[in-house]
């Protein structure tokens, strides 16, 4: 029971004052800035970023703070999506079906609590998943040498361009995108400039905070600039933030299995959060039978995808603290934020900062409970900020954006970028170029090519040296595996029509 | 089907093109591995260019522009948001914010007599926070410095 002692270490450390609070007010302003419409947990934590670097925080304690956004914001989705019909983002799809469903029957009550008592369900299980198998994970992952981090990172993108957006082909030019970002500045083996164009900024490279602001919050608002100034505000009448003994008899057992279900599929990369949600709703709908009313407004349509999501969230933090290697757009953006504070995840992270990452686990949990002890009674006043109109909304979001950017960096030029960005990422949502791959690929490039030189370097040019241990030809044809992946996904997937099949 | 709809994947093979182009001047004197800092750009390159073809070859035809009236205030929020960047450091925070937020909100819709003291609310409570709570420094302006 090595890891229980370390993990109650752990909660020595989240339950410190200092930590504790920031878990609570990084629950609550990433509940805030999570819902509002189209900002979803990417966005929020990119927003509250650049603050966060420059508190001057122990890096223990900024990582609390950031798991307390990451945690919030996803709920924060999920008001949204139950009261207004908007997810901020795709993984809140599947919850919008059925939670907007309740609250046009006059039941969002039951269904806000039910996606927060899910919710928490999801995250404890997974929670408790991570800390019995990332130790695991990373013992085995200390033999990787440069050719098999090589090949898994090809997998990780492979996985999320095939799996991330319509097509596959689409995701590709949006990973390879991203790794061009990633190759800007000094080249930081042979100090030769890449790509700077003679601005001396550029040489330290591509900020990933501008990019990824850019790329999802700007781009956002461009796109609501588009739709035009009629925002969607509805009826926000929402009741007894409660469930019903009977209801939660009902949905305990879909918890459980979409718990599971989540959390497996969290692992996996490229699936994440979405897909994890779509197969738990569409495998509730099919246990269900005949007697589910999916899409109707039934409240195992919410407690599925609810407890895969935050499941799944979780089960992404084991590829990305124990190996390196993020598997999604969420979690890319997690370990921009790590290597930001100075923390560089890997098979090592367990044994040469303990108290980081068992106080990073012990806070999950208690982001959870705060979760629920905070969203059941506050979501009144969640509720009154989002019947704010939309034209003060989306400057205020704008401008907290820009400024937390500007108050860091100090430079003009950072603004004028992120911008450039906002518009190609506008033109990339129009023509559904998916933009979680290129965060992957600008977060992941510099891993992938220091691993490609190292190998070929210490092979003396020979390429077959990418493929000569069993782990790396395992992870090659993976990665291979994956570019069928979405056919057989959209197979399994195709009926989340509201109708019981 | 137009030919505008190849105009993506014609985009796409023009960028790969120039960043492999601009990839093949990367040389150093002396190499530290077999394949140096032109790699990872090529294989960027490379993805461009043959998903572009792929695109020019079987466009996506869903795209559908926004009307002129659309496009103007997409291009004033933008341009707004540019001009706040070049402007922050010379008119100093309070001015700049204030001006870009009820800049931003006008295009959303709402009339002056609203958006402007809801932007100078914002843009005291932004100062409070960043300034005062977190101690980070925002331009006071040159402008008003000399």
């Amino acid at each position: 029971m090595d890891a229980l002692s370390s993990l109650a270490g752990g909660f020595a450390i989240a339950l410190q004052p200092l930590n504790l609070s920031l878990a609570f007010g990084g629950v609550l302003v990433g509940t805030l800035v999570g819902m509002l419409p189209g900002v979803g947990p990417i966005n929020a934590i990119a927003i509250l970023l650049p603050v966060i670097f420059v508190t001057g925080l122990p890096p223990e304690s900024a990582l609390i703070l950031l798991a307390g956004i990451y945690y919030g914001s996803q709920y924060g989705c999920s008001i949204s999506s139950i009261l207004l019909n908007v997810p901020g983002e795709s993984s809140s799809l599947m919850t919008a079906l059925d939670g907007y469903a309740m609250t046009r029957e006059g039941r969002s009550g039951p269904a806000l609590a039910t996606a927060a008592i899910a919710s928490f369900v999801g995250g404890t299980l997974s929670i408790f998943a991570l800390v019995l198998l990332a130790p695991l994970l990373s013992q085995w992952a200390i033999d990787f040498g440069p050719a098999e981090y090589f090949a898994l990172v090809v997998f990780a993108f492979t996985a999320l361009s095939t799996l991330s957006g319509t097509s596959a082909v689409k995701g590709l030019a949006s990973t390879a995108f991203g790794l061009w970002l990633a190759t800007v500045g000094l080249d930081p083996q042979s100090a030769v400039p890449r790509y700077t164009f003679g601005q001396i900024q550029l040489l330290d490279g591509m900020d990933f905070v501008v990019v990824t602001i850019g790329l999802f919050a700007v781009s956002e608002v461009l796109q609501l600039l588009e739709e035009g100034p009629v925002g969607k505000t509805g009826r926000l009448a929402y009741g007894r933030v409660l469930m019903s003994m009977r209801e939660l008899r009902e949905t305990t057992a879909t918890m459980l299995r979409a718990s599971g279900l989540g959390f497996v599929i969290g692992t996996l990369p490229g699936a994440g959060s979405t897909i994890a949600s779509f197969l738990a709703y569409t495998a509730e709908q099919r246990i269900a039978g005949r007697t589910g009313r999916f899409g109707y407004g039934d409240i195992r349509g919410v407690a599925a995808p609810e407890a895969a999501n935050n499941a799944a969230a979780t089960g992404a933090m084991i590829p990305m603290l124990t190996l390196g290697v993020p598997g999604g757009g969420t979690t890319a953006v997690m370990l921009g934020a790590l290597l930001g504070l100075g923390i560089t995840p890997g098979p090592l992270l367990i044994q040469e900062e303990p108290d980081l990452f068992w106080g990073l686990a012990a806070s999950m949990y208690v982001g959870n409970v705060f979760l629920l002890v905070l969203n059941l009674p506050l979501v009144g006043v969640f509720v009154r900020a989002l019947a704010l109109p939309r034209w003060f909304l989306m400057p205020a979001v704008t401008a907290l954006a820009f400024v937390s950017v500007y108050a860091v960096n100090g430079t003009a030029l950072d603004l004028v970028l992120m911008t450039v960005f906002g518009v190609v990422g506008w033109g990339m949502r129009k023509l559904e170029f998916p933009l979680a791959p290129v965060v992957l690929g600008l977060v992941l490039g510099p891993l992938m090519e220091k691993n490609l030189r190292r190998s070929l370097a210490l092979s003396g040019g020979d390429w077959g040296v990418l493929f000569d241990s069993p782990i790396a030809i395992a992870l090659w044809v993976l990665a291979l595996a994956s570019l069928a992946a979405p056919v057989v996904i959209r197979r399994m997937t195709t009926p989340p029509t509201p109708e019981g099949s | 089907m137009s030919w505008t709809d190849r105009i993506p994947g014609a985009v796409l093979i023009a960028v790969g093109a120039l960043i492999g182009l601009e990839a093949t001047g990367f040389d150093v004197a002396f190499l530290t591995d077999p394949v140096g800092p032109k790699a990872l750009p090529l294989v960027a390159a490379v993805g461009l260019v043959l998903a572009g073809a792929q695109q020019a070859r079987r466009p996506f035809v869903g795209m559908r522009w926004p009307e002129r009236a659309t496009l103007v205030r997409m291009g004033l929020g933008s341009a707004a948001l540019i001009v706040y960047g070049l402007a922050l450091p010379w008119l100093g925070f309070l001015l700049s914010t204030t001006a870009v937020v009820a800049a931003l909100s006008h295009l959303f819709g709402a009339a002056p007599k609203r958006s402007v003291p809801a932007a100078l609310a914002l843009t005291v409570a932004l100062w409070i926070v960043f300034v005062r709570v977190l101690a980070l420094p925002l331009p006071v302006g040159d402008l008003w410095m000399r």
